[in-house]
């Protein structure tokens, strides 16, 4: 760690995490939201602290153990989490630093520094868990490909200006080999974009329709027909220091404020609060270790299921830390019914929260996709005989 | 770092060779193998290392269910010895304990349930003022864990009364954090143990033509297995961290009561997993069941390292 980042950080929150951001982001139209978030995105990007996991020459380049130091302090702090920007800062980036070509770089990278906000457009009606199995297709016609399909789930898909799209290139090849990566402009004619009503009655979902969106050739990232394993291996990208954050928050906004509402005097409610605050602790052990390893491959150590067990892991003590909130808060938090914007996972309102926690066990994966790559790549267990 | 890593790595893989030979190990191959003495300073024949080496042999103690005398007879005593302030007789006792000439026990908070104390040659009584080192009859408590040996002490009579070191803070806070951290990592090497064990054998049992390990019901029982085994080995690698450093914090409370806990679970997975052949005495997966609930109660429930942690909250 550098001498003295801690304390360099902890000024720098004290100065700019907005004090009140909370109680003034609740209960605000979505405009709003999305200037709140732009804004806070430039005066971590001022910093220095937007894109500390970039390459140096982008922008990034700050060492991992201050990174850790820098998300630490973020959730110690209670400052906004990046909402918006978070497509882009990583699985964008990711893709394109790992397969794009320079000119997508040059026309990307600075951009979402400047605000350039990405949406993921993999998932289809038809293909949730199995991804490989998604129908949306791109025909070659020139130097464009004429792109028909439907996407879902796509989150963020009203702000965003850009999207990451997997579609079919070659409808004869095995499921997994005729797939390519798109960068899509969300400007392109033939884009509709409607929002979902999540479980909580939020709309940040959105299904997208493509009809005859024509993408320039020049948008392709790697070459046709690789589509999948480009996405697999930029997919992982945000799990290391984005687990790291939100271990920390849990941590930090979670579980201090699970014991500030709690009767603590109570020993069954303090036994329950002891035991999260233990698998709390695992789990930021459990995700150091992770961005760690991921920055000094070669030793061996690093097994190939780490990512799945911490998602596994962080989606379902989310679930219970939440659900213990509304069993323990009794009837009260049943009126608690408002949260804030860009509060993440741990706003305060424990049955939202709750409700809300269900987006962490099911997208990216869900539990029970986790624990079958767990134990298949883990543990190396066997493949069930149905799975090409 | 590294070297660290490197140097674990190898006495792990010795301490494997070892107890894989034979699960009853011999006080004097232990002195032999140099592990009684890891602590020990150099110069009083000891190979100077620190707890996290100890750690290591617990776990790998625990991944082999050893029967030996190493929690009371090593990790304990050299850890209460080393807590007294320096004086030749401290001295004398800790180069003794490395040469294997002598086998002491330590009594902390009880004189029932003593790790190792049955035919020890002396008996280290932790009391608020020091360590009175004394003769005791020790009666065995039989338990139904047959690599543990567990008894009650009645000291022959009083004894001199060793300060511990000046300038110390809760020294028996410490103490018992040893004690406690050790047997996590004991519980530890059984999940490890029971969940590789497992595991080898989902892959080779076959039913319905099939292996048993390809049917998802088995394979995310096993994949928990592992989630729980990596949450505890970050647990018990925070825990060893605060021993080695000497700081009375949360960790050892929290690495007994998740880590012992969940070596139960694992271990009765373990059981359910390998089916009827599982549940018999020549599987041996028993053994590790045993010793994982003893391991439980050893130094504090679960419960009670968590009410513990719990007043932190008031």
């Amino acid at each position: 760690m550098t001498a003295g980042f801690r304390e360099h950080v902890r000024a720098w929150c004290d100065e700019h995490v907005p004090r009140d951001w909370r109680r003034a982001q609740t209960g605000v139209p979505e405009t709003e939201f999305v200037r709140f978030q732009k804004a806070w995105f430039a005066e971590l990007n001022a910093a220095g602290f937007a894109v500390p996991h970039w390459p140096r020459e982008w922008g990034g380049g700050m060492s991992v153990a201050d990174q850790i130091v820098l998300y630490q302090e973020l959730a110690a702090h209670d400052a906004p989490r990046l909402v918006l920007a978070f497509v882009g800062i990583h699985h964008a980036a990711a893709t394109l630093l790992a397969a794009g070509t320079e000119e997508q770089r040059l026309q990307h990278l600075p951009a979402i520094l400047d605000g350039e906000i990405w949406v993921q457009g993999f998932s289809e009606p038809e293909a949730g868990s199995d991804l490989a199995s998604l129908r949306t297709s791109a025909r070659r016609s020139g130097d464009a490909y004429i792109v028909n399909g439907q996407k879902l789930w796509a989150s963020g898909g009203a702000h965003a200006d850009w999207c990451l799209l997997l579609a079919r290139t070659d409808p004869d090849a095995p499921k997994r080999q005729g797939i390519s990566y798109f960068l899509l402009d969300m400007r392109s004619p033939g884009i509709e974009v409607r929002p979902i009503r999540n479980a909580m009655g939020d709309s940040h979902f959105c299904e997208i329709f493509l009809t005859d969106v024509v993408i320039p050739a020049a948008n392709l990232v790697g070459a046709e027909n690789t589509g999948w394993q480009v996405a697999q291996e930029t997919l992982g990208a945000e799990r290391g220091l984005t687990m790291l954050e939100l271990s920390e928050r849990l941590a930090h906004t979670g579980f201090r404020r699970l014991v500030a509402m709690c009767p603590t005097d109570d020993p069954v409610v303090s036994d329950r609060l002891a035991q999260l605050e233990i698998e709390i602790t695992g789990l930021r052990g459990l995700c150091r270790r992770l961005v760690e390893n991921a920055h000094d491959e070669g030793t061996g150590a690093r097994n190939p299921a780490d990512a799945s067990i911490v998602k596994l892991f962080y989606s379902e003590l989310l679930q219970r830390l939440t659900d213990f909130g509304v069993e323990a808060g009794g009837l009260d938090v049943h009126t608690d019914l408002a949260k804030p914007m860009s509060s993440g996972w741990e706003s305060g309102s424990w049955l939202l929260d709750f409700i809300g926690s269900w987006e962490w066990t099911i997208p990216g994966g869900a539990s029970e996709i986790q624990r079958t790559i767990i134990g298949e790549r883990g543990l190396g267990l066997p493949r069930e005989a149905s799975t090409p | 770092m590294t070297d660290f890593t490197e140097f674990h790595a190898e006495l792990r893989s010795v301490a494997g060779d070892l107890l894989a030979k034979s699960r009853d190990v011999e006080w004097s191959s232990l002195v032999e193998a140099g592990w009684v003495g890891l602590e020990v300073p150099e110069e009083l024949g000891g190979a100077g290392a620190t707890f996290a080496e100890v750690a290591v042999i617990c776990e790998e103690m625990g991944r082999a269910a050893g029967a030996t005398s190493y929690l009371g007879s090593a990790v304990l005593t050299v850890g209460v010895l080393k807590a007294l302030a320096p004086s030749d007789i401290r001295d004398n006792l800790l180069t003794r304990v490395a040469s294997g000439s002598i086998r002491p026990a330590v009594a902390m908070d009880s004189h029932d349930f003593i790790p190792d104390a049955e035919g020890a040659d002396h008996v280290l009584l932790v009391t608020t003022d020091g360590v009175s080192v004394v003769q005791a009859h020790a009666t065995r408590r039989p338990v139904l864990d047959e690599t543990r040996r567990l008894a009650t002490v009645v000291p022959d009579g009083p004894a001199e009364t060793l300060r511990f070191a000046a300038g110390a803070t809760n020294p028996i806070g410490l103490l018992r954090d040893r004690a406690a951290v050790a047997v996590a990592a004991d519980s530890l090497g059984i999940a490890e143990a029971m969940l590789t064990a497992t595991v080898e054998y989902a892959k080779v049992r076959r039913q319905f033509g099939r292996p048993i390990g390809s049917f998802q019901a088995v394979k995310h029982a096993c994949a928990d297995m592992l989630v729980q085994v990596a949450v505890a080995r970050e647990l018990v690698g925070a825990a060893v961290e605060s021993v080695v450093r000497g700081r009375a914090d949360a960790s050892a409370s929290m690495a007994k009561a998740y880590v012992t806990g969940m070596a139960v679970d694992v271990a009765g997975k373990a059981v359910q997993l390998h089916g009827g052949i599982g549940y018999t005495w020549e599987s041996g997966l028993h053994v590790y069941l045993k010793r994982a609930a003893l391991n439980r109660s050893l130094f504090g429930s679960p419960a009670a390292h968590r009410r513990q942690l719990a007043k932190r909250y008031r």
